[in-house]
């Protein structure tokens, strides 16, 4: 038996190549304190508690990092979070490529070699036909590489990443980075691999959820035909794994908005429309989450070229690689819901009236997640292409402008595929007036192997080979930050690691320290903050967060649209919209919020005066430059 | 020779358009604001 094997570049490259690139895209976010942007509130030491009222939006996430915080200083634990999307989600990425699974392999998931190896496999090769299968062997494998770990920096450095990243959304960010490993477990079937597969999205809650059944599902179903088995084996992972937020969101009184649908809808962040936006992966719909630079014509034009290639690539993909039909239908699913919000948002209007169950559905965007995984694969084999040695195998220009060859991602009938392939027809005619000869390793590799073919007209020798494979190779995989630069040390300063001023430790020591029942209210009455300590950045209020008892705040939403207008959306929590309701009385203050069990009242900011002036006999507990907190 | 050419110009190309990005977002920023309240986000 063997305990350990030999540890495989096609292996560690990638995962090094996603550590680099998030260490390079979080920069300064790594240093110490807590980042603090938008939904992202890390505090020190957090309480375990239970969210009351309002959908529990940050369940189990907030939870789980409490219970994490007990083991690991909660600074610390952000940091690896955040690193750690970053490596499972280019790991991932990287799993979905192999020369396996780029070839048919049987259902089980049993690799070639393991007693289903196709009939037509190599035979051992012997003598100078073995020697030059060996060269183009380490080529092919170094292609691999190439396509693997483009993959991984793919998946890591996009718009959609990068946005959610700059929203302060960790959690969901949890689910994209293990949904590769989740369409590679439901692909490959198996509780054990589908169980911590689903994890990440699990502890990151129903946002991760939901993009998570999104692709899980469709890959699932296309891989069970004809054994329901492994559909239901998914449907019931993924159920039990959301009970956590299900549960508390379906006994909650939480009411959603229809109106968010115009505030959370898909835009455009760039030159073309919001389903150029989308296609290229960005199309959040906040302005503030851009990456700086990123709609620069340039820029976009290279992002959007890139993507509508990696697409066609991963399209084109043989039918028999098991994921392919899934993830197609997935990613086809989410850009249509995406595209319904942007584009006809009295669906999802009409939609969230009848239930507000369907309120997550208003941030379309979000389920652009597995078009980014599509997309990563895509890139991968384009690479693949553009790294693989050249062939001296001639497949006539015609015949490759009709779509023919062997290849085993163009059969005979590529060139009636559609659309897609005659664009692909197209390029191809180009890329052959450019450089007259380039063929997808895919096509050739294998008769090579076969043939023990030689070289052929116009072939490099060793040194040239080992050039024309890695500067296009090294090329390749720089390109997805080549297009998206000012993600780059986190969206320079975007992200940044910063100090809680002392008030904000007194203030909880005293809140948690006493055992008297009683909610603790926070204003200003708005949930978001951008305090000066923070760079100015725009965080949700970090009280929400830091204290053991139920924390009463607006969850009320502003968001400006582009007419200038102030879009307000009503928060869910209905105890929160008793107290806003109490605030704009001219009534007495003290005697509203302890009729609905308010027993503090946090105040941070400057005009504290605003409040106090009417909390007339309440107690000053605690009184800082950053914040005041008064017991009723 | 000819492929290894292309990747050259394609990198270089977009090389120096990702610095150029770059520099145009690496401007001195304005200070930051001291608002007690902001807008969940501006689309």
């Amino acid at each position: 038996m063997r305990f350990h094997r030999a540890v495989r570049p096609v292996e560690v490259v990638p995962a090094l190549a996603a550590l680099l690139a998030g260490v390079l895209a979080l920069g300064s976010a790594l240093g110490p304190g807590f980042v603090l942007r938008y939904d992202m509130v890390f505090v020190p030491g957090p309480p375990l508690t239970w969210p009351e009222g309002g959908f529990p939006r940050a369940v189990p996430s907030d939870q789980v990092v409490a219970l994490l915080a007990h083991v690991v200083p909660a600074a610390v634990l952000q940091k690896a979070i955040l690193l750690g999307i970053f490596l499972l989600a280019g790991t991932g990425a990287a799993a979905l490529i192999s020369r396996e699974r780029l070839e048919p392999i049987p259902r089980d998931g049993l690799r070639p070699g393991h007693g289903s190896e196709p009939s037509n496999a190599p035979a051992a090769p012997t003598g100078s036909a073995g020697e030059d299968l060996q060269t183009s062997g380490q080529a092919a494998d170094t292609a691999l590489l190439v396509a693997r770990v483009a993959a991984a920096v793919f998946y890591v450095w996009n718009a959609y990443l990068a946005q959610r990243l700059l929203l302060g959304q960790w959690a969901l960010l949890l689910g994209y980075a293990g949904l590769p490993w989740a369409v590679r477990a439901a692909m490959l079937g198996g509780w054990r691999r589908l169980i911590p597969a689903l994890l990440p999205a699990a502890a990151g809650g129903f946002q991760a959820m939901l993009v998570t059944a999104l692709t899980v599902l469709p890959v699932a179903a296309v891989a069970a035909r004809g054994q329901p088995r492994v559909l239901v084996r998914s449907l019931a992972t993924l159920a039990v794994l959301s009970l956590p937020w299900a549960v508390p969101a379906l006994l909650s009184d939480a009411v959603t908005d229809p109106r968010g649908v115009e505030a959370f809808a898909a835009r455009a962040d760039g030159p073309f429309g919001t389903a150029g936006s989308l296609l290229a992966l960005g199309g959040i719909w906040n302005a503030e989450a851009d990456v700086p630079g990123q709609s620069a014509w340039w820029l976009a034009t290279a992002r959007l070229v890139v993507g509508v290639f990696a697409v066609i690539a991963f399209a084109r993909l043989r039918e028999t690689v098991p994921y392919r039909a899934g993830l197609l239908v997935a990613a086809t699913a989410g850009l249509v819901i995406a595209l319904t919000g942007a584009y006809v948002p009295g669906v999802l209007k009409e939609l969230i009236t009848w239930w507000p169950g369907f309120g997550p559905l208003r941030d379309g965007q979000l389920y652009i997640a597995p078009l980014a995984l599509v997309q990563a694969v895509g890139f991968g084999v384009l690479s693949r292409r553009t790294a693989a040695p050249v062939s001296p195998t001639t497949v006539s220009p015609s015949r490759r402008l009709l779509g023919g060859g062997q290849g085993r991602e163009e059969g005979p009938g590529a060139a009636g595929r559609g659309f897609g392939a005659r664009v692909l027809v197209v390029v191809r005619a180009v890329g052959l007036v450019v450089s007259r000869r380039v063929v997808s390793p895919s096509v050739v590799l294998p008769s090579r192997r076969r043939l023990g073919g030689g070289r052929g007209r116009g072939e490099p020798g060793a040194a040239g080979r080992g050039v024309g494979v890695l500067l296009p190779g090294v090329v390749a995989v720089c390109l997805p930050v080549l297009v998206l630069p000012s993600f780059a040390w986190g969206a320079v300063g975007r992200l940044a690691a910063v100090r809680y001023p002392a008030d904000w430790q007194r203030v909880r020591a005293i809140v948690n320290g006493d055992p008297r029942p009683g909610a603790l209210l926070s204003l200003p009455w708005s949930a978001q903050r951008a305090f000066v300590w923070n760079g100015g950045r725009v965080v949700l209020d970090p009280a929400t967060k830091g204290f053991a008892r139920r924390v009463v705040w607006n969850d009320g939403l502003a968001v400006g649209l582009e007419n200038g207008r102030l879009l307000r959306i009503a928060g869910e929590d209905p105890l929160g919209r008793r107290v806003g309701a109490a605030l704009d009385a001219e009534s007495s203050l003290r005697a509203a919020l302890r009729g609905v069990g308010i027993r503090y009242v946090l105040i941070a900011g400057e005009n504290e005066n605003t409040f106090r002036s009417r909390l007339d006999g309440a107690v000053l507990v605690y009184q800082g430059g950053e914040l005041v907190l008064l017991r009723l | 020779m000819l492929r290894v050419l292309a990747a050259l110009l394609v990198g270089v190309v977009l090389a120096i358009g990702a610095s150029v990005s770059v520099v145009n977002v690496v401007a001195p920023s304005p200070e930051p604001p001291n608002k007690p309240l902001y807008n969940y986000g501006n689309r």
